[in-house]
């Protein structure tokens, strides 16, 4: 048997699929960003992936700019799961229940 | 080994954006070192002097038409355009921002850390200063849109993307009054968006499979050789769309705007309203307008679907709102899809009734907010809708202002909203898509019924014990209120100019 | 063809094929792990493991740079950062398995095996014939890949790196605003208020006496005894209050025997 590249690029839409859903089904913020996280991490596989497929190091770059944003984006996201935990003393999404339709 | 060739830049195109990222940093700067009490007065001049600044940048380079660093960045007509739309409505809502008179200390909470309900918490609502930092970051929002609107990269894009979105999550989460609704409307917000984003950078991964380059005129290429795998390209299209659809909240992926446009200090919703808006549909233009012209017969029927769908949740759900704010929300949904209906005409005149629209629809909805920060009782701002009942009687000035604004929403001739639509509605009959003309105009009429519900409550009903005042507006959000009702009146009157300027500014760089 | 291509054309060598079919299926485990562990704690750890197998395939798949990146920056310090989170909220950690909307779960997994078919069946076929190019030309070309890397980011992408800035600085000031409490002058007492405070007219300076020490009880709330024989109610906590043991509580317990 032998794999070829691709096969990196379906393990890629598996994780990423993975954490689309577990987005949907989990109910504590923090695990649903950690899902979020998986999903960019599933991304950075494609990327690199598609790199080697291309030959161009373009790939690599989106990957490497998205650790960066990513870093970024996990303080801000923790200091509101932060705040609002000082306050309530839960991080279940489902007990942030004020805004309805 | 080769040398490296540094790319030339532009720094006079790229002066606006630059000038507002200095400015933010100037911001935080100011953050650390001027005393508290005076942090505010130095900020909001600061703010304005570098939007107007950015502006007069925008103004001089209005004949650019280039790609520079590297071509990562496109400064051509819709850039230009949108730029110096996103620069003034960020000064009209910066205005709302910075009024003090109205709650003293400002819309925005003291110290955001204290939690919700302490015997701290109770003694800085009582009026405080509020959070200067907030300044600099609408500063680093704004500069983020202007580059998002101009990236001619799909990584520049996303970069562009977070660095606009992050400022706008905490900003939600920075009011004074009900800070739990605001906080959860940051939480969602977030929660949301990182997800929205998430889909983006797939999409753009598997576009680059698709392309082998990230930049618009090597996927145009790409889509019209035709060659590479339709898979790749509709996955990464459609991904791509999901995350640019989310921002300009599009159904179904609007069910974040009404919590958070209620969540969010009143200033701020103007703000996501007027400018997240005009930067979501910049980038979406160029997207498809720049990028995947090729695949228009594919992608218009998906894409119309979600343009009637989401002017039919805008139009119906907005019926059945109590809240002031919520019904806004709805309005401005449905206006995203009017707005995908001049988008998918697919010709000149697609973009330019859409440049138009975003800008008459940017002022109306900064005008509106301006009069919902007005409303308020002891507990702040009154946004339930039995409260405005009767409000004609006890503030004829103030409801007669607002039922301008709504008849401008609901598309009456003489405001812009009449102007706005026809020129989308022209369009996209133009351009051959009939059908969505005809949705839109009947959900412009099922849109038309909550609105004047409104109007009639306000001036129909009697006074009771319970109709808020209406407060007499500071200098600022007089300001603010003034230049959108005007504006509001003008392009409804007087067009021309504007549309002119949209026609001479429709033209891509590729 | 030259030998280089040829060789970057042949689908995966027989090592990276070995190392792709474990670390793929631990990745796949860590993933499944991380949405279905019911503590928060315990998926963190498995989205640690799935992060580390992906930055291996970073390494494998000619990106050394990005791999131990992956490894220090993605692993070592973003998830350590939530993890960090995860231990301050800690009580609350576990999550509930009850539905609040009949069915999501369900129709979120069915939602999932289908797109994930579908994309794999598309991906499948659409790249079938495809020959990865490789890397090897594109990491030579500079010297190497972090040069490749480094010549890329300073040209084409230098402007998107300069702004990557602006988000570094959101973020910190988000994490100041949104966590950190600023103590003003006079919210805390000075050393000097505090001395005076001390020795005020109606404050007793010493330390307070502590409890009594007795054949029967040395328990915190026996008071102890002053001079004239009276109890003192200072030397106990205040929210106990003074008392002396009951005949039945000094009685033998019968431990003796």
């Amino acid at each position: 048997m032998t794999l070829t590249p691709e096969w990196y690029l379906l393990l890629a839409a598996a994780l990423f699929t993975i954490g689309a859903v577990g987005v949907l089904i989990r109910r504590n913020a923090i695990v649903l960003f950690m899902c979020v996280e998986l999903m960019l991490n599933a991304a950075n596989l494609a990327l690199v992936t598609f790199s080697r497929i291309n030959g161009t190091l373009d790939g690599q770059i989106i990957a490497f700019f998205v650790m960066v944003v990513a870093a970024a984006e996990v303080v801000v996201g923790l200091a509101i799961i932060m705040s609002i935990f000082r306050t309530r003393r839960s991080a279940s999404v489902d007990d942030s229940n004020l805004l309805k339709y | 080994m080769n040398d490296l060739k540094l790319p030339a830049i532009d720094y006079a195109a790229l002066a606006p954006m630059l000038i507002l990222f200095g400015v933010a940093c100037l911001g935080v700067l100011v953050e650390a070192a001027v005393p508290r009490a005076r942090r505010g007065l130095v900020q909001v001049p600061l703010g304005l002097l570098g939007l107007v600044a950015a502006l007069v940048f925008v103004i001089a380079e209005a004949g650019t038409r280039k790609r520079t660093a590297g071509e990562a960045i496109a400064i051509d007509g819709p850039a230009l355009f949108l730029q110096g739309a996103i620069i003034v409505l960020g000064v009209v809502a910066l205005l709302l921002i910075a009024e003090r008179s109205l709650e003293p200390g400002g819309p925005f909470v003291a110290q955001p850390a204290r939690p919700v309900g302490s015997e701290a918490d109770r003694s800085q609502a009582a009026g405080e200063g509020g959070a200067t930092e907030a300044y600099p970051l609408v500063m680093f929002a704004l500069a983020g849109m202007l580059l998002f609107v101009a990236a001619n990269d799909l990584l520049t894009m996303f970069v562009a993307l977070e660095v606009f979105s992050l400022p706008l999550y905490l900003l939600c989460a920075l009011a004074r009054r009900r800070r739990l609704l605001s906080q959860e409307a940051a939480l969602k917000y977030f929660l949301l968006g990182a997800y929205a984003s998430a889909f983006f950078l797939f999409g753009i991964a598997l576009i680059y499979g698709y392309a082998g380059a990230i930049t618009f005129s090597r996927i145009h290429q790409a889509v019209t050789a035709g060659t590479g795998s339709g898979v790749l390209l509709f996955a990464g299209l459609a991904l791509l769309a999901i995350g640019l659809l989310f921002k300009a909240a599009a159904a179904p992926f609007h069910v974040w705007t009404p919590d958070v446009y209620q969540g969010a200090p009143t200033p701020i919703t103007s703000l996501m309203a007027a400018c997240t808006k005009t930067a979501a549909f910049g980038a979406l233009l160029r997207v498809l307008y720049v990028g995947f012209p090729g695949a228009t017969w594919d992608f218009r029927p998906i894409i119309g679907v979600i343009a009637i769908l989401t002017m039919l949740v805008g139009a119906v759900l907005a019926v059945t709102q109590t809240d002031m704010k919520r019904l806004l929300a709805y309005s401005s949904i449905a206006n995203a899809g009017y707005l995908l209906v001049g988008v998918l005409a697919m010709t000149p005149e697609g973009v330019s009734s859409t440049l138009f629209y975003l800008v008459a629809y940017g002022f109306t909805v900064i005008a509106a907010f301006a009069v919902v920060t007005l409303v308020r009782d002891a507990d702040g701002e009154a946004t339930h809708l039995s409260r405005w009942a009767g409000l004609g009687r006890r503030s004829p000035l103030f409801a007669g202002v607002f039922t301008f604004l709504l008849l401008a929403f609901a598309g009456i001739p003489l405001t812009s909203g009449f102007t706005s639509k026809f020129a989308v509605f022209g369009a996209a009959f133009g351009g051959g898509q009939v059908w969505l003309v005809v949705a839109g105009v009947v959900t412009s009429m099922l849109l038309a019924f909550p609105y004047l519900r409104v109007v009639v409550m306000m001036w129909l009903s009697e006074p009771g014990e319970s109709t808020p005042s209406v407060s007499v507006p500071g200098a600022f959000t007089s300001a603010a209120l003034v230049i959108g009702v005007l504006v509001t009146l003008l392009l409804g009157v007087l067009p021309g100019p504007l549309l002119d300027l949209t026609t001479r500014a429709g033209d891509f760089v590729r | 063809m030259t030998p280089a291509a040829v060789l970057a054309a042949t689908p995966m060598s027989t090592g990276e094929m070995w190392v792709f079919i474990p670390l793929g299926i631990l990745a796949l485990v860590g993933a499944l792990g991380m949405v279905a562990a019911r503590n928060a704690v315990h998926s963190a750890l498995f989205l640690v493991l799935t992060m580390l197998c992906l930055g291996v395939f970073y390494i494998v798949q000619s990106g050394p740079f990005l791999g131990v990146a992956q490894i220090i920056v993605y692993t070592g310090a973003i998830m350590m950062l939530f993890l960090f989170v995860l231990m301050l909220v800690g009580r609350d950690a576990s999550d509930s398995l009850i539905e609040t909307l009949r069915g999501q779960r369900v129709a979120a997994i069915l939602l999932g095996v289908g797109f994930a078919g579908l994309v794999c069946v598309g991906l499948g076929r659409a790249l079938a014939g495809t020959t990865a190019k490789g890397l090897a030309e594109a990491n030579s070309a500079h010297g190497g890949n972090v040069q490749g890397l480094a010549s890329l980011l300073f040209t084409r992408y230098v402007f998107a790196f300069e702004v990557t800035s602006a988000l570094l600085i959101t973020a910190a000031v988000g994490a100041m605003l949104l966590a950190h409490i600023e103590r003003r002058k006079g919210e805390r007492p000075t050393q000097p208020e505090q001395m005076r405070a001390r020795f005020a007219p109606g404050n007793y300076p010493a330390p307070k006496a502590g409890p009594g020490v007795y054949a029967t009880s040395d328990s915190v709330a026996t008071a102890g005894l002053l001079p004239d024989g009276t109890l003192a109610a200072r030397s106990i906590p205040e929210i106990l209050p003074p008392r002396e043991l009951t005949s039945s509580e000094t009685a033998p317990k019968g431990t003796d025997r």
